[in-house]
């Protein structure tokens, strides 16, 4: 059966309206949602409401968890300062304009969903702030599916959608300890797992202006990404009107953000 | 001249133990330095002749390179150091004694000095730690999975990583690692190869027991304090 993955909506609202309209119109009822529903984008409530109407399961992303703890987004995501006053102008922004009713429904949003073998976070299974970018160290990368008991990690944070197989992995241990003489030597195969991001739908960074999410067959294991158009010109007007930063507006329009991406594939937020 | 590393920890306030170990490198031939991974302090006994030894080091003693680990962060959480945290995962598995005893066993004078000890070294290709670069507490030992071990070692990009938090001396070797990794994007199919370089991760001990490393040769060497070491002429693991 296919079931939709999104991720990272930022208040986007035509953006999140246009995909669960092209979710729809595939007949997927089964949709998960990696969570970052607000934070830079002009109409958190509205995208809020939205998915608790339709009963979306949702887990916590690390805007939606700084909006409710009254924290600003730890800064080693932000490249520059600039960057940084932006980000905290933007939480501040929609702090304010969050109703109390939609700031609770944020707090009360699971850190991770796991269904059957399949477990969905938004940045990893360690942190909501963590990156779990493509190129990743692939060891690395294993180990946060492996630990997390799960065969499919689905996870958003990086904007990025990808779908990432790791295979055919084997390593060698030897073992030595102050009790015993002998080196123990054990061979070990690694298991096969996935990951996959479901990059962004209200406010992509792959290098095009299309919000993007994921379809996956849990009966064949088919993982596919897609793209879907919506109404860039109403969402950049709304951020205009709102206040917010403009280079909000102009990244959307323009299909790249590289301003603000995270460049440490390895990175942890020590927050 | 060899170089060495004397790693030492799980000390908790004994100054005899640090005496005989001060006393056991005077012995050991070499240049060495010393690290102290942590745990210096402990609820068992006062610790404040140790604290002070290690700051203050005898004119003939080994200087003792410090971190802290994680009876240090206890105390360190406990007395505010670390805004309104407190050590409740201490007074959870140890009752309310034993962080009353923890705090009564460190004059707070000496907190300043335990709150500017670093989390870790990184010398050469090798990361020195309490715990692992995930956490103080962190406990890796024999048993933890290989893909954890290679997290930690990742994480902090060293190729040997010292650990204490175990209290256990081993020295677990991974080689031979290799990883297929696809991934499809929007932009098509991206296939690599990943190996990993050998790696290591040393267990040092705690208390008497402690490690030798020689920097030179990659040797490691478990000893316990006051007696010979295990295999004194070659060292343990002479050809990992």
């Amino acid at each position: 059966m296919n079931q939709a993955v999104i991720s990272c909506l930022h208040a986007n609202l035509p953006a999140v309206e246009a995909v669960l309209k092209d979710i729809e119109l595939q007949g997927i009822t089964n949709i998960t949602c990696l969570g970052d529903l607000v934070g830079y984008g002009p109409q958190p409530n509205e995208v809020i409401e939205l998915i608790k109407e339709k009963k979306i399961a949702t887990c916590q992303g690390c805007w939606d968890e700084d909006v409710v703890d009254g924290l600003d987004a730890c800064d080693c995501s932000y490249p520059s300062q600039i960057a940084e006053r932006r980000g905290h102008f933007a939480h501040q922004w929609t702090t304010e304009k969050l109703t109390k009713e939609n700031k609770d429904f944020l707090a009360n949003l699971p850190y991770s969903i796991r269904k059957d073998e399949c477990l969905f976070v938004h940045g990893s299974p360690n942190s909501q702030h963590e990156y779990l970018l493509p190129d990743m160290d692939a060891f690395a990368a294993l180990e946060r599916v492996e630990n997390a008991k799960a065969e499919i990690l689905f996870c958003g944070h990086t904007h990025q959608p990808y779908i990432r197989e790791l295979a055919n992995g084997s390593i060698s241990v030897k073992v030595k300890n102050s009790g015993s003489k002998d080196i123990q030597k054990k061979e070990m195969n690694l298991p096969m797992r996935r990951i996959v991001n479901a990059g962004s739908v209200g406010e992509p960074r792959h290098g095009g202006t299309k919000a993007t999410y994921v379809v996956y067959n849990d009966i064949t294991n088919d993982v596919k990404i897609r793209e879907v158009e919506y109404d860039i010109e109403l969402t950049c007007k709304a951020i205009i009107n709102a206040g917010l930063p403009p280079i909000f507006a102009w990244r959307l329009k323009n299909g790249f953000e590289f301003a603000e991406r995270a460049e440490d594939a390895s990175h942890f937020c020590e927050r | 001249m060899i170089e060495r590393w004397a790693l030492i920890s799980g000390l908790k306030g004994d100054l005899d133990t640090y005496e005989l170990i001060q006393k056991d490198l005077k012995k050991t031939p070499g240049n060495i330095t010393l690290f102290v991974l942590g745990d210096m302090i402990g609820p068992e006994k006062n610790c404040n002749k140790l604290l002070h030894r290690l700051i203050n080091p005898k004119s003939n003693d080994l200087q003792p390179w410090c971190i802290y680990g994680w009876w240090e962060e206890q105390i360190l959480l406990e007395s505010g150091y670390r805004g309104n945290q407190r050590a409740e995962a201490l007074r959870i598995n140890k009752g309310e004694e034993v962080v009353k005893s923890l705090i009564n066993a460190v004059d707070k004078s000496f907190l300043d000095w335990i709150a500017a000890l670093q989390f870790g070294f990184v010398e050469l290709d090798c990361g020195l730690i309490h715990g692992s670069s995930k956490d103080v507490g962190d406990d890796l030992t024999l048993d933890t999975p290989p893909l954890t071990l290679l997290d930690r070692l990742t994480r902090l990009q060293v190729n040997r990583l010292f650990t204490a938090r175990s209290t256990q001396q081993f020295h677990l070797e991974l080689t031979e690692g290799i990883l297929n990794s696809e991934v499809h994007d929007l932009t098509g199919n991206h296939k690599k190869e990943q190996k990993v370089p050998q790696k290591a991760v040393i267990g040092v001990g705690a208390g008497k027991n402690y490690t030798l490393y020689d920097v030179g040769t990659d040797n490691t060497q478990f000893v316990r304090a006051g007696y010979q070491s295990e295999k004194k002429k070659n060292g343990f693991g002479l050809h990992f």
